[in-house]
């Protein structure tokens, strides 16, 4: 035990936070808001719920995440040009991109609800929250540090 | 009149409910072709990435795409000329899946797979087109007499063509005919499916689609043009395909002249309906620019047939093929679907206008790109130039996929309006989300392939490298990390093969007996090889090069000086080397993926067997010989594998020396080798340091002895560690006669030995000889050689049979099943003699010894005679006696 591993554990709570709290507004909130409400007052909550995800995401989320994760690999001994080499550097490289394409996504979900366009929206909520899970696995993939 | 062909003129008056199944029916099916496309331009675009590249891309396009396109347009074609009831759809799926699945067994089992699945695929396509030609006949025999029923003959007469084709094809695969029998199939198969399959099926279609498509009037000669056009053609084909199986070149080049007459009969009408009327549309100018290219390839063609061998046919039509296939098939075929896929997609007249619109969207450029392209593919112009080519064709066939790709997604989504719902923003969101998944997975294992540019170079070393009878020789090149190695490749084998590295070497096509040189970058990791010739990869034409880096540390732990990087020093080598050399080979003792010897396959044309007859003892009592190492023989050891030996004379064995009692040899021996060699005879009685020590390459020296004592005696190489020298095939016979020996009708010599498969030195011969695991056993060279090539003699002849063992390990126990010995010698005594009351079955001989044993064989037959230890004449100590009366 270490201040490393407070630090990775702030890293993984953060991710598991970010990704739990999506499958639960998909699979738990929305399901049961569709059933339980009707259009008007559902579009309300929904959209309560979106802001509130929304700033918990820009507010908590990438803040730790970045600091943690730009720390874990400071600590590693991570350089841009180790990031192109096969194995850790790759794999990691990838898990980076993948996650800066969920966080554009995101942002395509929170421009396109706002804008009224409910498809658009959807579409980039799930593609969001499968590509998270993605992001997961990549990291499950990294060599045990 | 013009004759409309429109999907909505379907006769005669069904519920509305069938119509729209029958759309939806082309529709789908129409989409198989547009996917077969789309397969050719991403095979195109993979290029050299693919097994068999060039075979692939032929055979996406012509049966993927165009076959399937024949098949659904021929009939729909036919129903609507004869005006004949559709039918049963359930047959016309059954036919196209069929169809398509045995197109991906050809496709898979040739790229990939075992033969049998190809060969099974082409069966299928065979019989589904069999079916569909009984299919049209049943329409036409079922129809009313009309103006457009000749159409269906050509048809039909494809069909039989594509049987044929495909038939070929199937053999083909199977890899049953070989050399220029297989070049002769090659070419059959590819005239007969082009010009036959291809060919017939447009010139059939294009009596209706033209004037169709020029929106004029069919001319009033078209029933007997086709008529004459049809005959000419079809006897034309059948006399040009004859011809090239049977070898006959006359034949088969009159037979496409006749059918290059019946297609210009059949044209006649098509150019008095542009005369009438100037093509105005892009279907229309891609039509007549496709049966353009038809004309110049068939001139092309004429001008191949006629002008050399049938076995070369196949390989002088190579560089015909894009321009057949881009010009001819894949220009008519978009312009047909340009013209035909509006109406298929229908939705009423204003729907209809704008599917057309949307298609033929740019076709001026499109048809100058497709068109301006096709002769960069067929001339011999500079490589960026053919890539200009490529890319101006593959662009424009591009562009038609995704206009056509876009009409039948819009026409989808406006047939059937609940699909949308499908399409849903959710489902949308987790392709979405799983491609960006799939995309990061992908980066993230990739690994570089590219670390061999970081190897430097430690030495260099050429290699001789075989293709013959479906085999790459040596399969398995060992060398030093670092190495910079040159293969110089040969075609010993009858049909064209090339051979394609790993790494992106690659030799040209090469013809029978020619060669060329690839010399790779400094080797760092292992190298696969491989032909690239459709199915010979499957087949097993593969090699191996494999960087080892016990051979690095043997070769400097002894001063490094084979720069070969050979397992060993040759001159001089020490226990001590021996030991650390097998123990380094050890590690890697499994098999290296060498192929097993099949002893009852055929060996290459061209080959000739050891002569076992052996002479009688010249006069005189001096003889003089030269004996000459040469370690670059290429010889092949049994059947289709061909290795490198290390040889005296370059025979394994090396010659025989013949003599009576007293009789003196005085042998110059000579190293033109490329290690250091020396020579030891059994027979002479020398102080072995002067005579028998080992010399350099180039150096030469002479050993003299007097052959004081008769047998028959082992010579082999002196030089350490004999084992690798013996077993490479460093060995030969010295027969000293017996006082008084009486003479026999026959005498042959046999002389037994192993077998290791590999370099001779390379760490899987060296590993197996210290395991005494031989991959086979020989006589004179060759196991199982006198199974195909057999001893003869007569009933009632005394036969005598001299035998050597040359080992190294194993020694023989010599048999002739169905023939007892009555004599028997051995090292230099009678063990039994004719007249004796008593017989012999086996003369068992150590290694390095020798005698001769008599038989008289009693009846015609086929006698083998073999080593009785099983397992050495089941891998390769077996031959035969013919037998004949007297």
């Amino acid at each position: 035990m270490t201040w490393w591993s407070v630090v990775r554990f702030a890293h993984v709570m953060g991710a598991a936070l970010w990704v739990g709290g999506q499958l639960t507004v998909s699979l738990v909130v929305m399901p049961l808001a569709r059933r339980l409400l009707d259009d008007g007052r559902r579009a309300t909550v929904m959209r309560a719920v979106g802001r509130r995800f929304g700033l918990f995401t820009a507010a908590v989320f990438l803040p730790v995440q970045l600091g943690t994760g730009v720390a874990l690999a400071w600590h590693k001994g991570v350089t841009w040009a180790s990031l192109a080499e096969p194995g850790y550097g790759r794999i990691l490289a990838a898990k980076l991109a993948l996650f800066c394409a969920v966080m554009a996504t995101a942002a395509l979900h929170g421009w396109a609800s706002s804008g009224g366009r409910p498809a658009l929206a959807r579409a980039a909520a799930v593609a969001s929250l499968v590509g998270s899970v993605g992001v997961v696995l990549l990291a499950t993939a990294l060599p045990a540090t | 009149m013009a004759t409309e062909i429109r999907i909505e003129k379907a006769p005669p008056g069904p519920p509305p409910g069938p119509v729209r199944h029958r759309a939806s029916w082309h529709l789908r099916a129409n989409a198989l072709v547009v996917a077969w496309l789309a397969a050719t331009v991403a095979a195109a675009l993979a290029g050299d990435g693919l097994p068999a590249p060039r075979w692939l891309l032929i055979h996406l396009f012509l049966l993927g795409a165009v076959s399937t396109a024949i098949l659904i347009w021929s009939e729909h074609f036919t129903v609507a000329l004869l005006r004949a009831r559709t039918p049963e759809p359930r047959g016309s799926l059954t036919r196209l899946g069929v169809l398509n699945a045995g197109s991906a067994a050809v496709l898979y089992g040739v790229a990939a797979g075992p033969w049998p699945v190809a060969a099974a695929g082409a069966a299928a396509v065979v019989a589904v087109v069999l079916w569909h030609a009984a299919v049209l006949a049943g329409l036409v025999r079922r129809a009313l007499p009309g103006r457009f029923g000749h159409v269906v003959g050509w048809y039909a007469a494809a069909a039989g063509a594509l049987a044929v084709g495909g038939t070929l094809g199937g053999l083909m695969t199977a890899h049953l005919a070989h050399g220029g029998m297989h070049e002769r199939l090659h070419a059959a198969h590819a005239q007969v499916n082009l010009l036959g399959w291809v060919g017939l099926t447009v010139l059939g279609t294009l009596f209706t689609l033209w004037p169709t498509v020029l929106r004029t009037r069919m001319s009033e000669r078209t029933r007997r043009a086709s008529r004459t056009g049809l005959r000419l053609a079809a006897c034309g084909l059948v006399l040009l395909t004859g011809g090239l199986l049977a070898d006959l070149r006359v034949p088969a080049a009159a037979g496409l002249a006749v059918y290059a007459a019946g297609a210009g009969a059949a044209l006649v009408p098509l150019a008095e309906a542009v005369r009438a009327r100037r093509p105005h549309t892009g279907a229309s100018w891609m039509l007549a620019a496709g049966v353009a290219w038809f004309e110049v390839s068939l001139i092309a063609d004429l001008v191949i047939v006629a002008g050399r061998p049938t076995e070369q046919v196949a390989a002088a039509l190579e560089p015909l093929v894009p321009l057949v296939l881009a010009g001819f098939v894949a220009q008519v075929l978009l312009g047909s679907l340009l013209h035909l896929l509006p109406a298929v997609l229908g939705g009423g007249p204003a729907r209809f206008k704008q599917n057309a619109a949307l298609l033929e969207r740019g076709w001026p450029v499109r048809l100058a790109a497709l068109n301006a392209g096709v002769p960069l593919l067929a001339l011999p112009v500079p490589e960026p130039l053919t890539l200009l080519g490529w890319a101006l064709v593959l662009a424009s066939v591009a562009a038609f996929v995704v206009l056509a790709v876009a009409a039948l997604v819009r026409s989808a989504a406006q047939g059937h309006p609940g699909r949308r719902a499908v399409a849903s923003p959710a489902l949308a969101g987790v392709v979405a989300g799983c491609l960006l998944t799939a995309a990061a997975v992908v980066v993230a294992v990739t690994e570089d392939t590219g670390p061999a540019a970081s190897v430097t170079a430690t030495g260099a070393r050429t290699v001789e490298v075989t293709l013959s009878g479906m085999r790459v020789r040596p399969s398995v090149i060992e060398a030093a990390p670092g190495t910079v190695l040159t293969l110089r490749v040969t075609n010993a084998d009858g049909q064209r093969h090339d051979l394609r590295l790993a790494t992106g070497e690659r030799t040209p096509m090469l013809a029978a007996g020619q060669s060329a040189t690839l010399t790779l970058a400094p080797l760092g990791e292992a190298v696969e090889g491989w032909c690239t010739v459709a199915g010979h990869r499957a087949a097993g034409m593969t090699m191996r090069i494999v960087p080892l880096a016990a051979l690095a540390r043997a070769g400097t732990g002894h001063g490094a000086h084979d720069p070969a990087g050979q397992a060993r020093s040759s001159d001089g080598g020490t226990a001590g080397g021996t030991d650390s050399d097998g123990t380094a080979g050890g590690t890697g003792g499994t098999d290296p993926g060498a192929p097993g010897l099949d002893p009852a396959a055929p060996f290459s044309p061209g080959w000739r067997p050891y002569d076992a007859a052996l002479k009688p003892a010249p006069g005189g009592t001096e003889h003089a010989v030269e004996i000459r190492v040469d370690d670059r023989t290429v010889l092949e050891v049994a059947p289709g594998v061909r290795q490198r030996m290390w040889t005296f004379n370059g025979t394994v064995p090396g010659p025989v020396l013949r003599g009576r009692v007293g009789d003196v040899f005085t042998v110059t021996f000579v190293n033109g080798g490329t290690v250091g060699h020396g020579i030891d005879f059994h027979a002479g009685a020398n102080a072995p340091d002067t005579v028998m020590r080992t010399i350099d390459p180039g150096q030469r020296l002479t050993y003299r002895f007097r052959a004081e004592h008769a047998g028959a005696w082992l010579y082999h190489c002196s030089t350490m560690p004999m084992s690798l020298h013996i077993a490479s095939g460093m060995y030969g016979a010295v027969i000293i006669d017996p006082p008084g020996l009486p003479r026999a009708d026959r005498e042959y010599l046999l002389v037994s030995g192993e077998l290791y498969l590999g370099e001779p030195g390379g760490d899987r011969q060296v590993a197996r000889l210290r395991e005494d695991r031989p991959d086979g056993w020989m006589f004179n060279g060759a196991a199982s050689g006198y199974d195909h090539a057999p001893l003869k003699a007569k009933a009632g002849e005394r036969v005598r049979i001299w035998a050597v063992a040359a080992g190294p390990g194993s020694g023989t126990a010599l048999h002739v099943v169905g023939a007892p010995f009555d004599t028997v010698y051995k090292e230099g005594a009678y063990l039994l003699r004719s007249g004796d009351p008593g017989g012999a079955q086996v003369l068992d001989l150590a290694p390095a010894q020798g005698g001769f044993a008599e038989l008289v064989f009693p009846e015609p037959g086929r006698y083998p005679v073999v080593d009785h230890a099983m397992r050495r004449a089941e891998a390769g100590a077996h031959g035969l006696f013919e037998v004949a009366a007297r």
